[in-house]
């Protein structure tokens, strides 16, 4: 009767999946298609009803094309190996020393930050006329008018990479911390310091080695995302010529129709890169395991002078801490031209402070953030249900052991590979496409739609934030409760759910932030009617109101850190809870 | 031939679009035949009670914004319809929006009502067969008080002839800025400007926005006109080789090569559009910008983007004017985009317009044709300090044919954006 109960729970349960994993890869590979077809030449509405090279051979002819594929590389492989190297470095200083609280701090609104007003905050505070010239000038610098210099962005693209490199150190470092509860990382370090190492050489030697292995997925989502990303390289990266990704975007938009295959080509190259960059980053790490072992094996401690380790650490993290500094400094600047109706060149705060933005073009960017907030939670909420879903029909089955062994390792491994394609494939390789896909439906522009689309992206990184705690669930609880008579239900519903209610709350919260930063799926699945704040910033960025630009920025970290807020309290109203039981 | 281009037979999806139009045209077949006449367009006005319209326009002007914003609150109160601003960085966005509903074979109900262009993209729209025909332009009832006699300009549109498939909306001309803190004599001439550009004080302190921007592509056809000995070339169409047609332009890419190296950036990097350019100016990173709107350096000051030391002026022959329009994709609310395309050629929305504290886009309207209440509202509007007079503004040149604009383009992109 039970083992009844359980095959037919278990049946329901993988039919879930599979329906989640149908809603997650249709869009990907329906837009992949749509990319492969026209680049080959295979585009009726445009005359192409054969297959020809001759898109490919157009692409190759595109001047400057060399220099903006090696930009692409070069800032996704400098962005990647720092942000790994960065977040490495400070995890040891979080977990060798326990004295990161500060640093955590410092980084988790960064966290929740949009790519866009980060990258509007480097703009703000870098440029020649921005905030860090205006308080240096003219006292120290002598300067009345902005100096003509190539700061933001610059001509090799450093901008670019710092501000990714701001975004991805804390990402890296939430998803670093739950590694290193996994490995157990302290005991490795001490273990490492009784063999005579250093606590950084023996973080690096040893416990980096197992760690880089968990974080092998969330670095190639950083990597493919760092070669493909769009706005924030409109705000930061050369444009003589730019990168290719954004590239591929104005080949869609040119008013040359034909230009469409060009287009469709550089998403097919757009992906080739990302595979490049991925197998760059195995070899390399593969040649690093290599390097380390040797070392381990030579015995060399790479002992230092005890003052050149203290110096050497402190730079490390200074060096870490840098861009985030950079790119706090620069949000703050943000909300200052948020409420600055007059800030002339040289004054280092604005001559006349009020709410001109606000009162020009408040009305829209209210709408757009609402817009944002009920889509963000939206999404938030379908992609944490969908998860506890997954993970509970995946945890549960493992724990029945063979019964229907076949259905359960393929959707507790295999399966669950998949759900992370549609951030291991840069996001233009399959938009347009998917843009084809979503109007031949007659779906396009919906907020359903923009909803579906959203959540496909929102879903891998709810996954990542919440399988980790998932899985190191103690059954113990919930076999506890088994024997006192509980059902199924009421198991994950009394016990499990209100245990697990603090990782879920945070995962909802980093859904949240990953929905609000969303800029090239909106663009296409919205078809343009649907305005979030980040697809209005990305307007506003290119325009002449920095006031409105800093209200739409003020907004755009508003709301995430509201929503973390509330899952704070809505967490910490449950310890309370917890602490009045006690007592 | 063409039978087969539309039926592939071998795409389930290509049939199925296929069988889709079928039925709409079915169904079209039931509906009364229906000529766009004056007196038609009451029946227009009363389907488009209820309806919604979205209008593509480019977003990042908060003047035009506001200006848009407040068409919408009167449209809603006269006519019951409720205008979308569907704001767009480019308005390429738009045209690559309609032709991915054709290719998924939408032919009605689609995303664009009413999309703001002229010139290049509007040439690539009715190319490509993608607006509504009829020539429902003519016929509205706020055509009869333009004069294309008088401009041209209304009814071929960069010399590629509306045929009714867009209305007009407003006039352009390139308008130089400059601010007189710094530049005493502006240089009225692309020789004057290169010499100005090369000079030790003015080094980084001039640019343009980075083609394939309008107002960019526009500058350099402004100094293509004015290098190329013989200006004539740019009536006709460019010649098809490539090559042959950069090579015409040989003195342009002798002008760039001479004062490329001095721009703002060393010309490394380019303002994004003008208003990105209008910021510089205000900045005082740059000395000299431009508009195609005469009153944006007025605006700008009003907005205190501009430093009130800021005035305009245009080159001694002349700079280029054009007009730019609205048009309605094939697949659109048809009947409610005219009642809004009619609304924005009023005389009195158009009126609004023309006021630089509002946006000071020069209307279309002739004023000999205008009641005469009307007209002496016109003459009435306020001037900002940094706008120049009609009279100041009357030499303009003819936009070149639309082909040109790859030729200039490319040939820039290949010599400034490639290394």
């Amino acid at each position: 009767m039970s083992g009844q109960l359980y095959t037919a729970y278990h049946t329901a349960m993988a039919a879930g999946t599979k329906v989640i994993l149908i809603f997650v890869l249709t869009p990907v590979l329906a837009g992949l298609v749509g990319a492969v077809l026209p680049a080959t030449g295979w585009f009726p509405p445009l005359g192409g009803d054969a297959i020809s090279l001759s898109p490919l051979r157009t692409f190759l002819l595109e001047p400057g094309l060399i220099t903006s594929v090696s930009l692409s590389i070069f800032t996704a492989l400098t962005a990647t190996t720092l942000s790994y190297l960065l977040a490495i470095g400070l995890l040891a200083v979080l977990v060798g020393t326990g004295g990161g609280a500060f640093l955590t701090r410092l980084i988790s609104p960064l966290l929740s930050v949009p790519h866009i007003t980060i990258a509007v905050g480097f703009l703000f505070l870098l440029q020649p006329s921005g905030w860090l010239i205006r308080l240096l000038s003219p006292w120290a610098t002598g300067w009345d008018r902005p100096p003509n210099l190539n700061l933001v962005p610059d001509e090799m693209g450093w901008m670019l990479v710092a501000g990714l490199v701001a975004k991805e150190v804390p990402f890296l470092i939430l998803m670093g911390l739950s590694a290193a509860s996994q490995i157990d990382a302290r005991r490795l370090l001490e273990g490492g310091r009784s063999l005579g190492y250093g606590p950084l050489t023996s973080w690096y030697l040893v416990v980096q080695p197992q760690l880089g292995r968990r974080l092998f997925l969330p670095v190639m989502i950083v990597l493919v995302f760092s070669v493909s990303v769009v706005d924030m390289a409109l705000v930061l990266a050369p444009s003589t010529p730019a990168p290719l990704a954004v590239r591929i975007l104005v080949w869609f938009r040119d008013p040359d129709l034909m230009r469409q295959f060009v287009a469709a080509v550089g998403a097919l190259v757009q992906m080739g890169l990302a595979l490049i960059c991925c197998a760059i980053w195995v070899a390399a790490s593969a040649i690093c395991a290599r390097i380390i072992r040797h070392i381990c094996w030579s015995g060399w401690r790479l002992m230092t002078h005890p003052l050149l380790a203290r110096v050497g650490r402190f730079w490390l993290l200074g060096l870490a801490v840098l861009p985030c500094a950079l790119a706090a400094a620069g949000l703050t600047s943000s909300l200052i031209w948020a409420f600055a109706d007059i800030w002339r060149f040289p004054d280092g705060l604005p001559s006349r402070w009020g709410l001109a933005a606000w009162m020009m073009t408040g009305d829209g960017l209210v709408h757009a953030a609402l817009t944002s907030l009920v889509l963000g939670l939206a999404a938030a909420s379908v992609s944490v249900f969908a998860a506890v879903f997954w993970l509970e029909g995946v945890s549960a089955r493992t724990r029945t052991g063979g019964q229907i062994g076949r259905v359960d390792r393929w959707a507790g491994t295999r399966a669950e590979g998949l759900i992370y394609l549609p951030l291991l494939i840069p996001q233009a390789a399959f938009l347009f496409g998917l843009q084809i896909l979503l109007i031949w439906l007659g779906v396009d522009g919906m907020f359903l739609t923009l909803l579906w689309v959203h959540a496909v992206f929102v879903f891998p990184y709810v996954m990542l934030s919440l399988g980790p705690s998932w899985r190191r669930f103690d059954t113990g609880f919930t076999d506890l409760a088994a024997n006192l008579g509980a059902g199924p239900w009421r198991r994950f519903c009394a016990v499990k759910l209100p245990i697990l209610l603090i990782p879920v709350l945070t995962a909802f919260a980093v859904g949240f932030a990953v929905s609000q930063a969303l800029y090239l799926p909106t663009v296409f699945a919205s078809n343009g009617r649907i305005a979030t704040l980040t697809t209005e910033a990305v307007i506003l960025a290119s325009g002449a109101s920095r006031q409105t630009l800093g209200a739409a920025s003020f907004l755009q970290m508003a709301l995430p850190l509201v929503v973390f807020l509330a899952a704070d309290l809505a967490g910490l109203a449950r310890f309370r809870r917890f602490s009045w039981f006690r007592v | 031939m063409t039978a087969q281009r539309s039926f592939p037979s071998f795409s389930v999806l290509w049939m199925l679009s296929a069988l889709k139009a079928l039925f709409a045209a079915g169904l079209m077949a039931f509906l009364p035949f229906s000529t766009m006449a004056a007196d038609k367009f009451e029946t227009f006005v009363d389907q488009a009670r209820g309806q919604s319209v979205y209008f593509n326009a480019w977003g990042g002007s908060p003047a035009i914004n506001a200006y848009i914003a407040w068409a919408t609150d009167q449209l809603k109160v006269r006519n019951d319809i409720t205008l979308i601003h569907v704001k767009l960085t480019d308005t390429a966005d738009a045209v690559s929006r309609i032709l991915a509903e054709k290719t998924a074979g939408k032919t009605s109900g689609g995303s664009v009502d009413l999309v703001w262009v002229n010139g290049e993209n509007f040439a690539s729209l009715k190319r490509q067969n993608l607006l509504q025909d009829e020539g429902w332009a003519f016929s509205l009832p706020s055509f009869a008080y333009t004069d294309s006699a008088a401009l041209p300009a209304i009814i071929s549109d960069f010399a590629t002839p509306t045929d009714g498939l867009e209305s007009p909306w407003g006039r352009a001309q390139l308008v130089f800025g400059y601010d007189t803190a710094y530049v005493a004599a502006p240089p009225r001439s692309a020789s004057a400007l290169a010499n100005w550009v090369k000079q030790n004080d003015n080094q980084g302190r001039f640019t343009f926005p980075r083609p394939p921007d309008f107002t960019g592509t526009s500058f350099l056809k402004q100094i293509a006109l004015e290098v190329v000995p013989d200006s004539s070339i740019f009536a006709a169409p460019a010649p098809a080789n490539m090559d042959s047609a950069d090579a015409m332009l040989r003195p342009l890419w002798a002008w760039l090569a001479d004062v490329s190296p001095h721009l703002w950036r060393a010309g490394r990097h380019y303002p994004v559009n003008y208003t990105d350019m209008v910021r510089l100016l205000g900045d005082g990173e740059v000395a000299i910008a431009m508009a195609f709107n005469p009153a944006e350096f007025s605006n700008g000051i009003a907005q205190g983007v501009l430093p009130d030391t800021v005035r305009s002026y245009i080159h001694e022959g002349g700079t280029l004017a054009n007009v730019h329009f609205v048009a309605i994709p094939f697949n659109a609310n048809g009947p409610a985009a005219k009642v809004v395309a009619n609304f924005l050629l009023s005389p009195e929305a158009q009126l609004r317009k023309a006021n630089s504290e509002i946006w000071g886009d020069p209307t279309v309207l002739s004023m000999a044709k205008l009641p005469p209440e009307d007209a002496a509202a016109f003459a009435g509007l306020p001037r900002g300090i940094a706008t120049l007079s009609d009279a100041q503004l009357s030499h303009s040149l003819a936009e070149p044919h639309p082909s040109w604009v790859k030729v200039i383009e490319q040939g820039w992109e290949k010599r400034y954006a490639a290394n």
